[in-house]
């Protein structure tokens, strides 16, 4: 189909080919995946080889400046006569090797040191950090008492924090490097050309204009290394240590131990595995319980509450959206008093000579109850948002249905439905992400439990994400905690990889209007 | 004998004061080999004292010295002073001790900073306590992050090894350590200490579990005899007893009942869950659970163990529970001082016999970071919070039973039905540090209770052996 | 004739009006369900009998002293014990959580913003790279590496400190562009083109030309922002640990709850819960259309 097809049609078959594209897309997208993979690994090959073939190439046909400029960086600039960008290069040289001598080396040769003494009879490789804390003979206050001191202590997770950031740094300035290696180039292109180079102001002043990208990125991003990349490195390390209980920094060190931890949960240790198993399977059935039941009720509700003769629609949408406002560990909580074995719910029905529901302790009635909780939580946010969408369907197309013949339950299927679905895949597509790291619900409702002796540090409710965080916080399994990390990253990757690919499928529209 | 020691203490002192300034710019080996010599006296001292300590006369025990002499006062507060000089003069502790105590500990901490006050204004203290760090998991904090922990730590007393094996722990300081082991009893000095050096002080030795029942159910001890006449006397009143399946701490009283070993030594936990006994101890629960409803209360519901004994205590729901000392002055408060009864645990019926419940019975302890910057002035501080006038006031404020002799041999701690009720459960009651480590509270022991007690006891025995194996495997590394 | 077709719009009519009238039944039923747990917290707030839950729905006596407690404790002697004494301190908290709000809110929606901006409007040579870098780091959990975070926090000497949440909260924010852009690729192109006619740099374009029109995806963008740190739980409990003068609400109310305390706090706790309830609640039912206009990326213009 090309432009002019498209724009001959009218709305109403614009939007009938717009949904059609989109549910035959799904495939395609799949397959569209694997060769995105594929693209990206072709691309970073590519860049890769291109890379070197440049630098070697600018190196042959540079002259002395700029091939003085590879050893000492900004020499090339300096000498083409932009000293001041020159001068930045060159202390950016001298502040890297400062900063590698008296910092980041020792970090690169404390990651893997070998045959290090981690108690008193065991030796081992590969231990992060080079010697064991051990206790030192102090005078205190009469008597043998021994102390650590913290500052020269060489502690695990020190050093493999300051060593991922000492590899950060590297990167960084390895992008400077070639950066000022082709600034050289460049330079020396512009003076053969009989031009002259541009200043230093001038260059500056380009930051305002040419490239405000890069001043409007240059803090966000920094942050977004120093808190949130550098981290997440961090944390995909540990999955490779034995960092655990027994092995906690500073008292005690941790070593690689290569994909020991992924072999438990996968299938070594029975009793890990399988909890990995259950926890799983459970995660991705309340995911999309959870997300489509709040989808479809919402709609609904919102389709009540737009009802062209239902009046005072304000104060019905306002009493919904209260309960969506109030922060959710407050009701979460409240819910769990309310419905457990000894609260409000059961002392009523206790009253009336009924028996108690054990909505919270009973596996399938706990799974049961934080679904439905989860749509009370819920609901009102997809009403708010479909009732927005609902008042921009254009009549007209209700008019055209409505001369067809169509009743009320044909116009939803037909057309309603269709719309707010295409409409709001994103939504749908952040929302079931959202779920399967949904934190709030599981652990302040049921805390994860209940919790038989089949599961390792978790219960029948919990999802992966709180797995997580009971392995960090409760029983400081740091490096299986990372483990599932990943693996979480891994299924919600995959599934918004392939819905993102598929919208962008169906967004071919964005282009044409 | 008293003055000789203090003599002793005084030179040892001196000799440290000398090569902690030496230790400033000299080699470090002279500090080493003075101090091991004044390890070697002190621990031949100990030795000596933890053997006369039986007697339960602090008083006569020849060692201890007293902390609280001008002489003494002074020399720690020498040493205060030092250490403040780190930090501009100002001492900053933490403390973490249980929410519940915290008013109370900080009227202790206010009396502490008068007693140590600097003569001079040299130094100042900043002690803050806290009470968001509970006792029953003080120690993992303090292991999994050391440097923000608290300087001074209340915590359960089978978090020691575990915390001496991440060596966050410090030693007790010698000046402290006559005094503690001379003024505790043997068995609290035991569980303070590892390989026979001590390492925290003795707080309460209230942490283990036994029967509150109120009286106008059941008339006196004769009554509360075996957990079945008890439920079926609860059921006709339309009460229940109240012991709380669902948490590993109390349901392993059971399994110990029936048999099965769960051991911590050497830095391993081992449990034969996977056994008869096992078996046996889940059966009893399962019997137990059956009359859930029906006189019978396994959960503490979404509130925890205190809120459901309160409640219940206050609502007339409860005729008995399985509780600790913590709970006692809640209860009083609930049903009147003269209904509260307090006696050992009732039998439980395992493999039809009637045998009497065993439990977990242990101490609340106070340690000191390894990492602490006032490592004195913590020691002080911990020593101050347990001495003897203190553990007194705490019986008083907040009803803890002690571990120092002198205040158990105080006329109104003596005759605390609490009191009674723990010595009685004592043959009974295992050792928290030798049965369980961290390992076992991070299994489902109590999930495993859950289970049971959700399905009423009717789990076949396939099933019970099936999650019996999965608890020695979470458990048994 | 027109009888018939009166009598079959009047059937027609009741139909209508029988639906109608199950709607509205529908819909009050639905309303009483999602309301009762609110007025039961409201209710409980007013509980002058202590405890955790009643078996009946009004309180038995009624009281503001839960309100009282939340600012007032007097301790033993009956001395009204200042904010740093009290046990739960709910005004510092409160005073913690706006702090931490403000300054988050300011930077996080400058920096989406920013972001955004540059990925929407601005073409450059690894805009590919940062769209889809920020597309994966998203898929990460958020409190997966909390504790890696907490030690570079260690180092720069911000733990336990009130600034660190707000650099957590607003460190991450370049991420969550995709609503933000959403709403930029609506505005025309041509405004830009025209005003670089006009001689504007892309700076000048930014700050008064496109900042001006977004009015609708800043209030979204500075309303998420805002509320964020009043319900966030996970961070306030791993960064704060025993610092207690630093909780934020969500986690001091949270502590009430604890084993020791829930029967005697439970009733302070729901006052305490009402109080942060009803702002939040206003300000969200009031910007509520922003909301929506930035979920839906723009399709429903606020």
């Amino acid at each position: 189909m090309n432009y002019l097809d498209y724009v001959q049609m009218t709305k109403g078959q614009r939007f009938a080919y717009n949904i059609k594209s989109f549910f035959t897309g799904i495939p395609g997208a799949i397959v569209k995946l694997f060769v995105v993979i594929g693209n990206f690994l072709k691309n970073v090959f590519s860049f890769i080889v291109t890379g070197f073939k440049n630098y070697g190439s600018r190196f042959a046909k540079g002259d002395i400046g700029t091939k003085l400029s590879y050893v000492v960086m900004g020499a090339g600039n300096m000498m083409h006569g932009q000293i001041g960008k020159g001068i930045c290069f060159l202390a950016a040289e001298i502040a890297y090797f400062a900063f590698m001598i008296n910092f980041g080396w020792s970090y690169i040769t404390k990651i893997y040191a070998t045959n290090v003494q981690v108690d008193e009879n065991t030796l081992v490789n590969g231990v992060i950090g080079k010697e064991p804390p051990i206790y030192q003979e102090d005078s205190v206050f009469g008597g043998s008492k021994k102390v650590i001191n913290l500052d020269t202590l060489d502690n695990s997770n020190k050093v493999l924090l300051f060593f991922v950031m000492t590899v950060i740094v590297c990167i960084a300035f390895f992008a400077i490097y070639i950066t000022n290696t082709k600034s050289a180039y460049a330079t020396q292109k512009t003076l053969a050309e009989g031009k002259k180079p541009i200043g230093f102001i001038a260059e500056l002043k380009m930051f305002l204009d040419e490239r405000f990208h890069v001043t409007l990125l240059t803090l966000p991003i920094l942050l977004l290394i120093l808190f949130t990349i550098l981290p997440i490195i961090f944390t995909i390390f540990m999955a490779f240590t034995n960092y655990d209980k027994e092995h906690q920094p500073p008292g005690n060190m941790y070593w690689w131990v290569g994909f020991a931890n992924f072999a438990d949960v996968f299938y070594s240790n029975p009793l890990k595995s399988q909890t990995f198993g259950k926890i799983l399977i459970w995660t991705l059935v309340w995911a999309v319980f959870a997300t489509f039941t709040n989808y479809i009720f919402g709609i609904i509700l919102a389709l009540l509450i737009n009802k062209k003769e239902i009046r005072f629609k304000a104060f019905w949408r306002t009493m919904f959206v209260i309960t969506a406002a109030v922060p959710q560990f407050v009701t979460l909580l409240l819910m769990r008093l309310i419905l457990s074995d000894d609260g409000a719910v059961n002392s009523l029905l206790q009253g009336a000579g009924l028996p108690v529901i054990p909505f919270l302790s009973d596996a399938t009635a706990a799974r049961i109850t934080v679904i439905v909780v989860n749509m009370w939580v819920g609901i009102p946010y997809t009403m708010l948002i479909t009732s927005g969408l609902l008042m921009n369907i254009p009549e007209d197309l209700y008019e055209s249905a409505r001369i067809d013949g169509a009743n009320a339950f044909q116009q939803f299927t037909k057309i309603t439905f269709p719309y707010i679905f295409f409409v709001t895949t994103p939504y749908l597509i952040t929302t079931f992400v959202g779920n399967i790291n949904n934190f709030n619900v599981i652990y302040f409702l049921t805390g994860g439990g209940p919790s038989p002796s089949s599961y390792y540090q978790a219960g029948q409710t919990d999802l992966l994400v709180t797995w997580l965080y009971k392995l960090t916080v409760n029983s400081s399994d740091f490096n299986l905690a990372s483990v599932i990390g990943i693996i979480v990253f891994v299924v919600c990757a995959a599934g918004s990889l392939i819905t993102f690919n598929m919208s962008k499928a169906s967004k071919n529209e964005e282009e044409f209007s | 004998m008293v003055s000789k020691s203090k003599r002793v203490l005084a030179l040892v002192l001196t000799a440290m004061m000398a090569s902690a300034a030496l230790a400033g710019c000299g080699p470090t080996e002279v500090t080493q080999t003075q101090n091991s010599t004044a390890g070697e006296t002190t621990e031949s001292k100990a030795a000596g004292d933890s053997a006369e300590s039986g007697d339960g006369e602090s008083k006569a025990s020849a060692e201890a010295v007293d902390i609280y002499s001008d002489e003494m006062i002074k020399n720690v507060k020498d040493k205060m002073k030092e250490e403040a000089a780190q930090t501009d003069g100002v001492i900053s502790l933490k403390v973490w001790c249980s929410g519940d105590d915290l008013q109370f500990e900080k009227k202790l901490i206010k009396e502490f900073e008068e007693k140590y006050k600097s003569d001079d204004g040299s130094y100042s203290f900043k002690i803050k306590a806290s009470g968001a760090i509970g006792e029953d998991n003080a120690g993992g904090k303090i292991i999994e992050s050391p440097q923000d922990g608290a300087d001074v730590f209340n915590f359960a007393d089978d978090q020691l090894s575990t915390l001496v094996e991440a060596k966050a722990i410090a030693q007790v300081s010698d000046v402290f350590q006559n005094n503690l082991i001379a003024n505790n009893t043997e068995d609290a000095v035991g569980v303070c200490s590892i390989n026979g050096t001590p390492y925290a002080f003795p707080k309460t030795s209230d942490n283990g579990y036994f029967l509150y029942y109120d009286k106008r159910v059941f008339k006196d001890d004769s009554e509360v005899a075996s957990f079945d006449d008890m439920i079926q006397k609860a059921n006709s009143n339309k009460k229940s007893v109240y012991f709380n399946l669902t948490n590993g701490w109390y349901n392993a009283g059971v399994y110990f009942t029936a048999g099965v070993k769960i051991e911590y030594k050497d830095g391993k936990q081992t449990t034969t869950f996977d056994s008869d006994e096992g078996l046996a101890a889940a059966k009893a629960m399962c019997h137990l659970a059956e009359s859930s409803d029906k006189g019978f209360l396994g959960t503490a519901g979404s509130s925890g163990d205190n809120a459901a004994v309160q409640k219940g205590f206050k609502e007339g729901t409860l005729a008995a529970a399985v509780i600790g000392t913590w709970m006692g002055p809640a209860i009083k408060e609930a049903i009147g001082e003269e209904n509260v009864g307090a006696a050992k645990l009732p039998t439980i019926l395992i493999n039809g016999e009637q045998k009497q419940t065993e439990s977990f019975g242990g101490y609340k302890i106070v340690g000191v970071n390894q990492f602490s910057k006032y490592q004195i002035t913590s020691q002080a501080l911990a020593y101050f919070l347990t001495n003897p006038e203190s553990q007194l006031k705490r019986y008083n404020e907040r009803g803890l039973i002690p571990t120092s002799n002198e205040a158990l041999a105080d006329e109104k701690v003596k005759v605390d039905p609490a009191l009674k009720a723990i010595n009685d459960q004592k043959a009974y009651a295992h050792a928290q540090g030798k049965s369980v480590s961290g390992v076992f509270w991070a299994s489902n022991v109590g999930g495993f209770g859950g289970e049971i007690v959700a399905a009423k006891g009717k789990i076949d025995d396939a099933a019970l052996k099936k999650s019996l194996k999965d608890l020695d495997e979470q458990i048994n590394k | 004739m027109t009888n018939s077709k009166s009598s079959i719009q009047g059937g027609y009519a009741a139909k209508k009006k029988a639906v109608n009238t199950l709607v509205y039944v529908i819909l009050t039923v639905m309303v009483i369900i999602w309301i009762f747990p609110i007025l039961w917290l409201i209710m409980q707030s007013f509980r002058g009998e202590s405890g955790i839950s009643t078996s009946y729905f009004f309180p038995k006596e009624w009281t503001f002293d839960n309100y009282k407690r939340l600012f007032v404790e007097v301790d033993d002697a009956g001395n009204v014990l200042p904010l740093d004494e009290m046990r739960f301190p709910y005004l510092r908290w409160i005073l913690n959580t706006l702090l931490v709000a403000t300054l988050s809110c300011v930077i996080s929606t400058l920096f989406i913003l920013m972001v955004s901006y540059t990925l929407s409007r601005l073409r450059f040579k690894s805009r590919k790279t940062f769209l889809n870098l920020g597309l994966i780091l998203g898929m990460f959990p958020g409190f997966m590496s909390m504790a890696a975070t907490y030690s570079i926090m260690e180092i720069f000497g911000l733990k336990q400190q009130l600034i660190a949440l707000v650099i957590v909260y607003s460190a991450g924010a370049g991420l969550g562009y995709q609503v933000a852009k959403g709403f930029f690729d609506t505005i025309p192109r041509s405004l830009d083109e025209a005003a670089k006619i006009d001689g504007a740099t892309r700076n000048q374009i930014f700050w008064r030309i496109i900042l001006p029109l977004s009015k609708p995806i800043i209030v979204y963008t500075a309303l998420t922002t805002f509320t964020g740190p009043w319900a966030d739980y996970i961070f306030v409990s791993y960064f704060m640990k025993d610092n207690s003068d630093n909780y934020t609400v969500a986690l001091g109310l949270y502590s009430m709850l604890g084993n020791q305390t829930i029967s005697e706090y439970f009733t302070v706790f729901c006052a305490g819960a009402v109080l942060i309830a009803i702002p939040i609640t206003i300000l969200f039912v009031v910007m509520q259309r922003f909301y929506v206009a930035g979920v839906t990326g723009g399709a429903v213009k606020g």
